[in-house]
C-alpha cells in the first residue's frame, strides 16, 4: 500500500473518532457543570486547557462562558479540532481514499458533514440529543467498516487511527477532571463526577459488572486505565493498537514502544493518585501517545523522507 | 400516445438513423421501431432510470472553471438513445486509425532523430522545432515499438456525405475512455433486452488491452512489471477516470509526492513497506509538470529527476514526453502525407481540408469567404477559442482576422463540416442532435482500437459543441454486425 493512502486512512479514522470524542467531552462537562457550585467558567476553561487550545481560544473569545466554549469546540473555524473542521478533514481524507472504502462508508462521512453544515445539529447545553447524533454518526461509520473488513491493511490503518485517537481523548477527558478541580479549589465531588464520567464513556454497565457496589474514585480509575475488554479503557485501546501494529511491516520499534506504555499503565498505582499526581501522570501519558503517533508516521507514512 | 418520426428533420445534415426519405437505415430499423412505440411518458421514465443509475454508480466529472466544492461533482450526462455504426463500416475506420497512429508515432520519433520528414516535405520546420510541445531533451530518443503516443484519442466526425473524417488527434493525455466503458454498463442496466436482440459488440476489453500495452512498453524483464497511474490528484477534472482505470487494471494510483527518483536514476514509489521500484508510469499529467527540473519549476505534481530516468530507459513514461508535437492542428494537415511517406500507403480515413493561415493565399481565401469556414487556434483543446464563421458577428470576424494577422502560424481554417445527427432525447420527445466520436488507439507491441469509442453529443438544438465542459452529453456507441 502507498504510504500516502495509508496516512489518509489513518487520519480519516482519527477525525471521525475525534468527532465522537469531542461530542462526548462536551457532554461530560455539561453534566458536570450542572453539579458545580460557584464559578461555571472554570470547568469550561479546563476543557480548553486539556485540549491544548488556550492560545487559539483566547485570540477569539474574552471569557470561558459555556456558550463560547461550545461554539469553539463545535463550530469554530479557527479551531483546527472543532467538530466542523474534523468533519471537513474526514471528508477530505475520504475523498482521497474512496477506492479503498465501501461506498456506504464514504456516504456516511459525507452525509454527516452535509447535515452538520446544513445546521441540523444545534449543540446547546441541556440538549444532548444532537451530540448523541454525532456520536451515532461516527459509530455508524466504524460499524460499516467492521461489517466490510475483518483483516487487511485498510482495516488495520483505520483501526490504528481510531484507537490512537481514543487513547489520546480518554486521557484528556480524565485530565479535565483533575484540572477543573485544581482550578476551582473545591474538593470532593464524591461519586457524582465519576459516575458522570462513566456514563459519558458509556462505561457504567461494564463498570458495574466488574466493580459491583459503590462508584468510587479508585476503582473507577482502575477500571478506565487497566480494564481489559471494555473498549474505552486505556489498556484495551493500547492492546488494540498492539494488534494492529503486529500485522504491519517494519513494526519492531513501534511494538516495543506500545508495550512500554502498556507496562507503564499496568504497573502504576493510579488508584491511589491524588489529583496533582494523576494530572502529571496523564500529562506524561499524552506525551507518550504523541510519540506513538510520530513513530507511526515515521514507520509507514514518512519513512522515505 | 407514441412518439412520431414523421416530423423528425433529416436534412440538411446526415442523420445516422433515418435517410432523407424518412426511412430507417437497415441497422437502425429495430431500435427505431422500438423507440417509436414509446410514449413521451415512457421516454421520461427511461431517462430518469438512466440518470439514477449514473448517480448511484457515482459517475461524475468536474469543470475547471468551477470552484471546488466537496460532493458537488456533476453527474455524467448520458443520452440513452445509442449511436449505431455497422461493423463493416467500423472495420475500415479501425484500420484507418491504426494506420494513422502508426504514421504519427513514426513522425514523432523522426522529429527527435533524423528529421527526414521535415527535410523532405513542405512542412515548415519551425512548426515543430519552435512548438512549445517540442522537448529538446527528447532528441535522440528511440522508444520501444516506436510508441510515443501509446494511448491516442482521435476525434472523428461524419460530414453530410455520411463518411467519417478525422477532426483531430489527441496524442498527449486524452481522456474519456472510462465514460465509454461506464456508458455501456449503464445501458446494459437500463436496456437489458435490447442488447440480447441486437448483437452489440462488447467494449469491455479496454482495461485489459491497456494493461497489456503498458506491460509491452516496460524495459524491465519481469512479466509483471511494477506499474502506476500518475494523477494530478482529486481536484483534476478527470480524476474519476484516473481512479477508475487504476482500479480496473489493479495498479496504484499515485501522485507526484508518492514517487521519488534516487541517485541510481530509478523511480521508486513510497509504500508502507519501503521504496518499491517502478517500471512503467501511465501519466495523466502534462509534460511541463512531469519533472520540475525539466519544465515548470513550481510544479508540485511531478517528480524531480523523472525525465533523466526516462532518458536512461530506467522507466517508461506513457505517453512519452514530447509526443505533443504532433498534436497540433497545423501538423494535422500533414498526416495524409506522413502516411504516404512512412508507410507507403494511401490514407484509409480522410482529413478535413485544412488551410494553414501562415499561407498568404489561404488567408485571402478565408478572408473573402469567412462564413464558410471554422477558424481554430492550433494549440488549444476542449473546443476553446474556436470561431465559427457562419455565426460570428462582424466585430468577431474583424477581431479574429486581427488575431490571425498577428500570429498566423497559430491558426488554421477548415470548411464548416455539417456534423451528422442522431435521434436524442429532449424532454419527452426525440430530436436530431449533432455528434462526434472519440475512439482510443493503443500502440505497444500490438495495437488495439476501441470497439467504437466515446460518442459525444451536443445537447442543445443546433449546437455543434460536444465538449462535456460546455454543455455536451454522451451516448453509448454500438457496433453492430448486420
Amino acid at each position: 500500500m502507498l504510504s500516502r493512502d495509508a496516512e489518509h486512512l489513518y487520519w480519516l479514522s482519527r477525525y471521525v473518532e475525534r468527532v465522537e470524542n469531542t461530542a462526548r467531552l462536551i457532554n461530560v462537562n455539561s453534566e458536570l457543570m450542572l453539579d458545580f457550585p460557584g464559578d461555571k467558567t472554570l470547568g469550561w476553561q479546563s476543557i480548553i486547557e486539556t485540549l491544548d487550545n488556550v492560545d487559539i481560544y483566547q485570540r477569539r473569545y474574552m471569557t470561558f462562558k459555556e456558550a463560547n466554549v461550545i461554539n469553539f469546540l463545535c463550530y469554530e473555524e479557527a479551531n483546527p479540532n472543532s467538530i466542523k473542521n474534523s468533519l471537513i478533514k474526514a471528508a477530505y481524507n475520504v475523498k482521497e481514499t474512496r477506492d479503498y472504502l465501501p461506498q456506504s462508508a464514504t456516504e456516511q462521512v459525507n452525509n454527516l458533514l452535509n447535515e452538520f453544515n446544513r445546521g441540523t445539529f444545534k449543540v446547546r447545553r441541556g440538549q444532548p440529543k444532537d451530540l448523541y447524533k454525532l456520536i451515532e454518526g461516527s459509530q455508524r461509520f466504524f460499524g460499516i467498516i467492521n461489517d466490510n473488513f475483518s483483516t487487511g491493511l485498510v482495516f488495520e490503518f483505520i483501526r490504528l487511527g481510531r484507537y490512537i485517537e481514543r487513547v489520546d481523548m480518554i486521557s484528556r477527558t480524565l485530565d479535565t477532571l483533575c484540572v477543573s478541580k485544581k482550578n476551582s479549589q473545591t474538593h470532593d465531588f464524591s461519586t457524582l463526577e465519576w459516575a458522570s464520567m462513566l456514563r459519558n464513556l458509556s462505561a457504567q454497565g461494564a463498570y458495574r459488572e466488574e466493580a459491583k457496589g459503590e462508584i468510587e474514585r479508585g476503582s473507577v480509575l482502575r477500571f478506565l486505565f487497566k480494564n481489559r475488554g471494555f473498549p474505552r479503557s486505556l489498556n484495551t485501546c493500547l492492546r488494540e493498537i498492539d494488534k494492529c501494529v503486529a500485522v504491519l511491516p517494519n513494526n519492531s520499534l513501534l511494538k516495543e514502544e506500545v508495550y512500554k506504555v502498556i507496562e507503564r499503565i499496568m504497573s502504576s498505582r493510579v488508584e491511589s493518585y491524588d489529583d496533582d499526581k494523576l494530572h502529571t501522570f496523564l500529562d506524561n501519558l499524552q506525551g507518550k501517545i504523541s510519540n506513538l503517533d510520530q513513530r507511526i508516521h515515521k514507520s509507514w507514512f514518512h519513512l522515505h523522507a | 400516445m407514441a412518439i412520431s418520426w414523421k416530423n423528425y428533420p433529416t436534412s440538411p445534415f446526415f442523420d445516422e438513423y433515418l435517410n432523407t426519405s424518412q426511412r430507417f437505415r437497415t441497422h437502425t430499423k429495430k431500435i427505431g421501431k422500438f423507440l417509436g412505440s414509446l410514449s413521451p411518458n415512457d421516454l421520461n421514465e427511461i431517462n430518469n432510470a438512466t440518470e439514477s443509475a449514473i448517480k448511484s454508480m457515482g459517475i461524475s466529472f468536474r469543470i475547471y472553471s468551477e470552484e471546488y466544492v466537496e460532493g458537488q461533482d456533476r453527474s455524467w450526462p448520458l443520452d440513452f438513445i445509442p449511436r449505431i455504426i455497422r461493423k463493416k463500416e467500423w472495420d475500415k475506420v479501425e484500420k484507418g486509425l491504426e494506420q494513422r497512429v502508426k504514421a504519427l508515432n513514426l513522425f514523432i520519433e523522426d522529429c527527435y532523430n533524423d528529421q527526414k520528414f521535415l527535410k523532405e516535405s513542405d512542412m515548415d520546420e519551425s512548426l515543430i522545432t519552435e512548438s512549445p510541445a517540442f522537448k529538446e531533451y527528447c532528441m535522440g530518443m528511440k522508444l520501444k515499438h516506436s510508441s510515443w503516443s501509446s494511448i491516442c484519442g482521435s476525434d472523428l466526425i461524419k460530414d453530410k456525405d455520411g463518411i467519417f473524417y478525422v477532426l483531430e488527434d489527441n496524442l498527449r493525455v486524452p481522456s474519456g475512455v472510462s465514460y465509454m466503458l461506464e456508458n455501456r454498463t449503464v445501458m446494459k442496466r437500463v436496456f437489458p433486452d435490447l442488447f440480447q436482440h441486437y448483437g452489440v459488440m462488447p467494449v469491455g476489453a479496454y482495461p485489459t488491452k491497456l494493461y497489456e500495452t503498458l506491460v509491452s512498453l516496460s524495459y524491465s524483464r519481469s512479466r509483471q512489471p511494477e506499474m502506476v497511474l500518475l494523477t494530478p490528484g482529486i481536484y483534476n477534472s478527470a480524476y474519476y477516470e484516473h481512479s477508475y482505470l487504476a482500479q480496473q487494471m489493479g495498479i496504484d494510483l499515485v501522485q507526484g509526492t508518492d514517487l521519488v527518483v534516487l541517485k541510481d536514476n530509478f523511480v521508486y514509489k513510497k509504500t508502507i513497506e519501503g521504496l518499491v521500484r517502478v517500471d512503467v508510469i501511465y501519466r495523466r499529467i502534462d509534460d511541463d509538470f512531469l519533472d520540475p527540473s525539466r519544465g515548470n519549476k513550481d510544479s508540485v505534481l511531478g517528480v524531480e529527476g523523472l525525465i533523466e530516468s526516462w532518458r536512461k530507459k530506467h522507466v517508461s513514461i506513457i505517453n512519452a514526453p514530447g509526443c505533443g508535437i504532433a498534436d497540433d492542428k497545423a501538423v494535422y494537415s500533414f498526416v495524409p502525407e506522413m502516411i504516404k511517406f512512412y508507410l507507403k500507403e494511401e490514407p484509409i480515413i480522410e482529413n478535413l481540408k485544412t488551410y494553414l493561415m501562415s499561407d498568404k493565399e489561404s488567408f485571402e481565401l478565408i478572408k473573402d469567404r469567412f462564413k464558410e469556414f471554422v477558424i481554430k487556434p492550433v494549440a488549444e483543446s476542449g473546443g476553446y477559442g474556436i470561431v465559427i464563421g457562419k455565426s460570428a458577428s462582424k466585430k468577431e470576424k474583424e477581431e479574429t482576422l486581427k488575431l490571425i494577422r498577428k500570429d498566423p502560424r497559430n491558426y488554421i481554417a477548415q470548411p464548416l463540416a455539417l456534423l451528422s445527427t442522431t435521434p436524442t432525447y429532449d424532454k419527452g420527445s426525440i430530436e436530431p442532435r449533432h455528434l462526434d466520436l472519440r475512439p482510443f488507439i493503443l500502440t505497444g507491441e500490438k495495437s488495439y482500437v476501441t470497439v467504437g469509442g466515446l460518442t459525444r453529443v451536443a445537447l442543445k438544438k443546433g449546437s455543434t459543441v460536444v465538449n462535456s465542459s460546455q454543455g455536451g452529453g454522451s451516448k453509448d456507441t454500438w457496433i453492430v454486425d448486420k
